[in-house]
């Protein structure tokens, strides 16, 4: 159940976009997100889901991963459709009955919103899919480093996260080794009513949060072992460096980016 | 009588996936009631798949499973019962303490019986005298006790639940030797004091050696061989063929077997490993 989630899941590979500079593959995925949100019509829009299937394919990740990643927002993405083609009264109308409209508008905007909500989607997972989460933090940590000058944390909560990502997985497996052993000893988690069932809950907080502080103790005393004293003057077993392959990915989503606008002003708006 | 009874018994993990794997295949068991049954394995071999079955926290994917003659998948709504019947105490038990004092965690499973105050104070106090744990402790919060001390509770908020068969899974890793000892040895208590089956896992054979009856080896997701421990012991070839091991003083006889010596080789406590040491001293 709780393991099934997949997004900000990593699948090691050895494809170009695996192999990217991390700093440009984040912000490349903000910018193609940026860009999904200007698209006015189904032409650029066209465009943008384009590129989105040649990246995934240059990534090798498996399409069925890749449909996984949608498996969490399908509720949401039928419900903004039913309320996009209720809501836009433009265009046609096809089916009038008592106070439902629906109209070639309407149904139009809801196609539209749901393509670009996987697209989003898609584009997301895409990023964490390839990138491991330290690199992601790292990438973080380095895009950010200009505001070193304000202040000296951008080093510790890049830690943090890295720290808080690495965690998540271990701490989902002590949740669900304490959920079973109260379990056999007769605690009630599916029935009885809201209050009851958050009650029922306390016995595996308890436990979770005592073995968090634990953990978390543990990681201070190793990371002090390991001289460990801030960001200050630390230096870095990997470098990034940009290459001619993070160049082309980028000049790549440029051209995209400049697609957009031109099929943009091109062809009439339908959102 | 048979009290745990297994009918192809398969589960299959991430099932429908391509990474669907088979924890345990066709497992057909029988254990009469009783018995001390000591599972061993390596790690992935299935034991702690099996366990989690007997009281219904995992559904097999395929085949039966009957406690005390009943299958438990029939109807959901007794596998609340089934869990009483069937007291599971995972590894490192101390770390699902959670009331604010030792008292209160023992009761957690007698009060979720929905017993009566006087039977569950009973119930704490007795199960407390098996494991050691005094009637200063009782007070205590559980976070103030050692190590030792917190596995001892949390294997009496298992034991005071009064469970037909009592599960262990690896009750002794993590302890030094006189904790081990402390533990092996309320085990085997509690069992002669009440004629419960007991089942443990382990990885120390010494362990297994000196308390179980019956002995239940895993591999690659299904059972090898079920038998008493000296059958066990003496096809210690075949466990150590499968990367298992047997207890050192086996190890010993063999060795003395393989360099010509008469001696048996089923021997795996210190104390019999005398006998047969001065046994053998006359002979020559």
């Amino acid at each position: 159940m709780i393991r099934d989630i997949t997004i900000g899941q990593f699948f090691p590979g050895n494809s170009i976009i695996h192999k990217m500079d991390p700093r440009m593959k984040l912000v490349l995925t903000f910018l193609y997100i940026v860009v999904i949100f200007m698209c006015k019509n189904f032409w650029s829009l066209g465009l943008m889901v384009a590129s989105l299937i040649i990246t995934v394919a240059l990534s090798k990740i498996s399409v069925k991963t890749i449909l996984k990643s949608i498996k969490p927002i399908v509720i949401l993405t039928v419900f903004t459709a039913i309320i996009n083609i209720f809501y836009v009264n433009t265009g046609e109308v096809l089916v009038k009955w008592a106070f439902i409209k629906i109209t070639t508008g309407g149904i139009f905007t809801a196609i539209f919103m749901v393509i670009r909500i996987v697209a989003l989607v898609i584009a997301s997972s895409l990023l964490t899919y390839t990138t491991s989460p330290t690199l992601i933090t790292d990438a973080i940590e380095r895009l950010l480093s200009p505001l070193k000058f304000m202040s000296n944390s951008v080093h510790t909560i890049a830690m943090m996260m890295t720290i808080a990502l690495r965690f998540i997985p271990i701490l989902i497996d002590e949740f669900e080794k304490i959920t079973n052993a109260q379990k056999a000893r007769g605690a009630d988690l599916e029935t009885g009513t809201l209050i009851e069932r958050a009650k029922a809950l306390i016995p595996i907080f308890i436990p979770l949060f005592i073995t968090s502080f634990r953990r978390a103790y543990e990681l201070a005393f190793a990371m002090e072992c390991r001289c460990y004293h801030g960001g200050e003057g630390r230096t870095r077993m990997k470098q990034m460096k940009l290459e001619i392959r993070d160049v082309f990915c980028g000049l790549f989503i440029m051209l995209t980016t400049v697609g957009v606008v031109l099929l943009n002003i091109n062809f009439t708006a339908v959102i | 009588m048979s009290i745990i009874k297994t009918e192809n018994l398969t589960h299959l993990y991430s099932q429908g996936t391509p990474f669907e794997v088979a924890a345990i295949r066709n497992v057909n068991l029988d254990i009469a009631e009783g018995e001390l049954v000591a599972i061993i394995g390596h790690t992935g071999s299935g034991k702690s798949t099996l366990i989690q079955h007997f009281n219904g926290l995992l559904k097999p994917t395929e085949g039966k499973i009957f406690i005390d003659g009943k299958d438990i998948w029939q109807d959901k709504a007794t596998l609340k019962e089934t869990r009483f019947k069937v007291g599971l105490c995972f590894q490192y038990p101390e770390y699902q303490l959670f009331e604010e004092t030792v008292y209160k965690d023992i009761a957690f499973g007698p009060k979720n019986m929905e017993l009566s105050a006087e039977e569950i104070d009973k119930r704490v106090k007795k199960a407390a005298k098996f494991t050691g744990v005094t009637e200063e402790m009782l007070e205590k919060s559980p976070f103030d006790l050692s190590g030792g001390e917190k596995r001892r509770v949390a294997i009496a908020g298992v034991m005071a639940m009064e469970p037909k068969i009592l599960v262990l899974d690896e009750p002794t890793s993590g302890l030094d030797p006189m904790g081990r000892d402390k533990i092996l040895n309320l085990i085997k208590y509690y069992r002669e004091q009440t004629g419960s089956t007991v089942i443990i896992v382990s990885h120390n054979m010494e362990d297994v050696a000196s308390i179980a009856t019956k002995i239940l080896v895993m591999n690659e997701a299904t059972f090898l061989s079920y038998g008493n421990v000296d059958d066990t012991y003496s096809a210690a070839d075949e466990l150590l063929s499968v990367g298992l091991d047997v207890p050192q003083m086996t190890k010993i006889f063999l060795e003395l077997k393989k360099r010509g010596y008469p001696v048996r080789t089923n021997i795996y406590t210190v104390e019999q490993g005398v006998k047969e040491i001065q046994k053998l001293r006359a002979s020559l």
